[in-house]
């Protein structure tokens, strides 16, 4: 797969190098770092593709896996690429419980510290948790997921897996289906994909886009430095006309019991997304999901299973970004992967 | 002056080419004041060459400040403030006169907690004078009227459930009804807790981006237009009714309350430094005032665009309840500021241990330590053209008094600059920009987005009732 780093010529350019202790959201990547993070799942692709999938480039290095929110996906994705590269690896379920029995954020994480994690990679349910912890952890920070708000290695296996079918996303129209709301994963790939030129369309009933309308107004004369804009829209129809990428999310029954939707069955009906629905999509759009599906709800059954659906492919792509972004933050260069 | 301690009284200061602001005789400018034995001797207001290069970015001799909402934490919560330390907050912040919320555990529902309130006032020794707030409701849970009676005997100056509004509008009408019978304003948190529940950030570009739950203006507006229609519907039952409503956040609520004065309604109302000077665009991490954060056409400009964002995100200092709104409707706060419709300047001081603001952001408990940066926030708005000193300076005394239907000998009542009465005024260096750090906090709370940075005047002496309430380190000889 893909050219080898160290065999493509890369212009040298004073700022493109990796520049983050944390990594706590794509916003705070450049456009250059994130096409580092490409390269270097490039280079861990090759890796995991040998008979012994394995580097010692973190030997020594303790890399503890904290998650607050029960997801079996994320910290088994973080843990196998964390064990790739020959990391000690420490998992810890906690439970935002124990904030009412006493034990903050912060002293586990000065906890953690104290048990040697040189990383931390954490998952919480309160948007920005990561921010506090990087304040009082001398290691890096690796965010797996905070609330709402951010789930970056999400976004960055979301890039690499559009662009492994498509080339450059740039101009490529890009649709993400679901509760945008409530999604941490749209807001990562909105960045990200922004950042990289994509034509972004968000599409979701009006209670789950709330803010989002704004938002896109607000970058419709170009918004962070850097950035496209993109579009909001509660057209099913007229968001999948040609698209190159459909993306759909999950939708949790919460959102009913807030009164936020009537019924899942009137959801999947209106923004399911179905063979009928991708019929307006480009031939080849692939069909993605961040995972995990309620079929029939979101996801048409059929639709998960198509050819160009590349959601299998989301999963082992996430080892090997996950895998890159580890290296990077341990201060590891994509060059030296193949020799680690 | 010689080395004195706080609550003594003050044997001579003569202070020399001031600025004098008297919101009393609404005058203002170069003078000297000399205050002996405690009194206030001699208020000479200086002409011709002799007030030559004195102006109002110099040293400012002020009456002493008033401030209708704080937040003392005693009884129940003394790891946060005690009743010494938030006097002690409140005199270096230049306040002589403080009125405590009576949200505190037990709530100041009748007069025995008011009784030892007051015991741990005259403890302090502290010349602050502390006054009180009682609860509206028992308990504060919003089901029986309070002993507002009693409490009103107690000397309390107005009825409050805050931290919470008074959650059924029967109870509401009632309470307006029976506080008026005794004299006494209803002092309003307006929220409707059916649009906040959960809430973390105004709604709006930075809840959006940050992915936290939304705190919408209409829950301030909506609250504020129907304890306004409950007002007008007891007019004609009780002439003494009287509605405050306090901290207001929004261009809708100040609109509301601008067109309940204009119909001739006893309604007030007060805004806050923070919401008046940040905006929720510190929540993600920008630190500009208010007004250098919308753009020519009075829209809110976006601090990511600008490359605003100097701090870390979700601090959660910058958490208050109502939360920190948009440059828009900070510049709605300071325009009803200027043009009258907000009678009053209050703090909210709120403060907290550091243990609970050290935490999630989502977590975190609602507030701002105010009391010692409010001066300085007005100046930076004084300094920034945004707002007249003799407004400022008014909205902190004359204002706040008005709104406890002061009589002249009553607690409360605002001090002018008076020759002959006992010395109650503050002298700031508008000239002199000082830290705010942890250290400089005389109050337990240190939480305020403000660690850190510069802010103009600092406060070099604070006398209460002739008394030494507070002297900066530095004017101590
Ligand atoms: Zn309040």
């Amino acid at each position: 797969m893909s050219t080898s780093p160290t065999t493509t010529p890369t212009p040298t350019q004073p700022d493109a190098g990796w520049r983050q202790k944390h990594l706590l959201d794509v916003d705070a990547l450049s456009l250059d770092e994130i096409q580092l993070v490409m390269r270097t799942t490039d280079a861990m692709k090759e890796v995991l593709s040998r008979p012994i999938a394995k580097v010692p480039a973190l030997r020594g290095t303790n890399v503890t896996i904290l998650f607050y929110e029960a997801s079996t996906r994320t910290r088994v994705s973080f843990e196998v690429a964390a064990k790739n590269l020959s990391a000690d690896v420490v998992n810890i379920a906690a439970s935002t419980s124990s904030v009412t029995k006493g034990e903050s954020l912060v002293d586990t994480i000065r906890t953690v510290e104290a048990l040697g994690a040189d990383m931390i990679v954490m998952r919480h349910g309160t948007s920005g948790a990561p921010y506090l912890a990087a304040e009082v952890f001398s290691g890096s920070i690796l965010n797996g997921g905070d609330g709402w708000h951010a789930h970056p290695s999400q976004a960055l296996l979301d890039l690499y897996t559009m662009r492994a079918h498509l080339g450059d996303v740039r101009g490529k129209k890009v649709v993400i289906l679901g509760d945008i709301l409530h999604s941490r994963v749209a807001r990562s790939n909105l960045w990200s994909l922004t950042a990289s030129g994509a034509d972004l369309w968000l599409c979701a009933p009006s209670t789950l886009l709330r803010g989002f309308d704004a938002w896109a107004g607000r970058w419709a004369g170009g918004g962070a430095p850097g950035h496209a804009g993109f579009h909001v829209t509660s057209d099913v129809d007229a968001a999948l006309r040609d698209a190159d990428v459909v993306m759909a999310l999950r939708l949790q029954r919460e959102r009913m019991d807030a009164g936020l939707l009537p019924s899942l069955r009137e959801y999947s009906a209106r923004f399911g997304l179905t063979r009928e629905r991708l019929a307006g999509a480009r031939p080849d759009a692939l069909v993605m999901h961040p995972g995990p599906m309620n079929e029939g709800v979101e996801i048409a059954p059929d639709v998960a299973i198509l050819d160009r659906s590349v959601i299998t492919e989301q999963v082992t792509n996430g080892v090997a970004v996950r895998m890159a972004l580890l290296y990077l933050l341990a201060g590891g260069h994509p060059e030296a992967v193949t020799n680690a | 002056m010689h080395e004195l301690r706080v609550g003594e009284v003050v044997p001579l200061l003569e202070i020399s080419r001031a600025w004098l602001v008297d919101p009393v005789s609404r005058r203002e400018g170069p003078g000297e004041v000399v205050v002996r034995d405690g009194i206030l001797e001699a208020v000479t207001w200086l002409k011709g060459a002799a007030a030559d290069g004195i102006g109002p970015d110099g040293v400012l001799v002020l009456p002493g400040l008033i401030d209708l909402h704080v937040h003392l934490r005693e009884p129940g919560n003394e790891d946060a403030e005690t009743v010494a330390s938030g006097l002690a907050a409140a005199a270096h912040g230049g306040f002589t006169t403080v009125c405590a919320m009576p949200n505190t555990t037990p709530a100041a529902d009748e007069p025995s907690v008011l009784a030892r309130v007051a015991g741990a006032a005259a403890a302090s020794g502290s010349p602050v004078e502390l006054l009180a707030h009682g609860a509206v409701t028992v308990g504060r849970a919003g089901e029986r009227l309070a002993a507002l009676g009693e409490l009103a005997d107690a000397g309390v100056v107005g009825f409050s459930d805050d931290g919470s509004p008074v959650k059924s509008a029967t109870l509401l009408r009632n309470a307006l009804l029976y506080a008026g019978m005794l004299g006494l304003p209803i002092v309003e948190h307006v929220e409707d807790a059916t649009l906040t529940s959960g809430a973390e950030a105004n709604e709006g570009l930075v809840a959006t981006i940050l992915g936290l739950k939304g705190w919408p203006p209409a829950a301030e507006i909506a609250a504020a237009e129907r304890a306004i229609a409950v007002l007008d519907s007891v007019r004609a039952d009780a002439t003494g009714a009287r509605l405050h409503l306090t901290h207001l956040s929004t261009a809708g609520a100040l609109a509301a309350v601008r067109r309940a004065k204009a119909a001739g309604l006893p309604v007030t109302c007060d805004v806050t430094p923070h919401h008046l000077g940040f905006t929720d665009e510190w929540v993600a991490g920008a630190r500009r005032w208010a007004w250098e954060a919308l753009d020519e056409s009075g829209v809110a400009r976006d601090p990511w665009a600008d490359g605003a964002l100097v701090a870390h995100p979700y601090a959660t200092a910058c958490r208050v309840n109502p939360p920190l709104r948009g440059a828009a409707d900070a510049a709605a706060c300071l325009a009803a500021l200027v043009d009258g419709t907000a009678d009053a300047v209050v703090t909210d001081h709120a403060p907290h241990t550091a243990v609970d603001k050290e935490t999630e952001f989502g977590l975190a408990v609602n507030g701002i330590s105010g009391l010692e940066t409010a001066v300085g926030v007005l100046l930076a708005a004084v300094a920034a053209g945004r707002l007249s000193l003799a407004r400022a300076v008014a909205a902190l005394t004359v204002g706040p008094a008005a709104v406890m239907g002061s009589r002249p000998g009553r607690r409360g009542a605002a001090r002018g600059l008076v020759e002959g009465a006992p010395a109650d005024l503050v002298v700031v260096d508008a000239g002199d920009d000082w830290r705010v750090t942890p250290e400089a906090l005389a109050s337990r709370g240190k939480n305020t987005p403000l660690l850190g940075r510069e802010l103009p005047g600092r406060v070099l002496v604070t006398l209460a009732q002739g008394r030494l309430a507070y002297q900066d380190p530095s004017e101590r000889a």
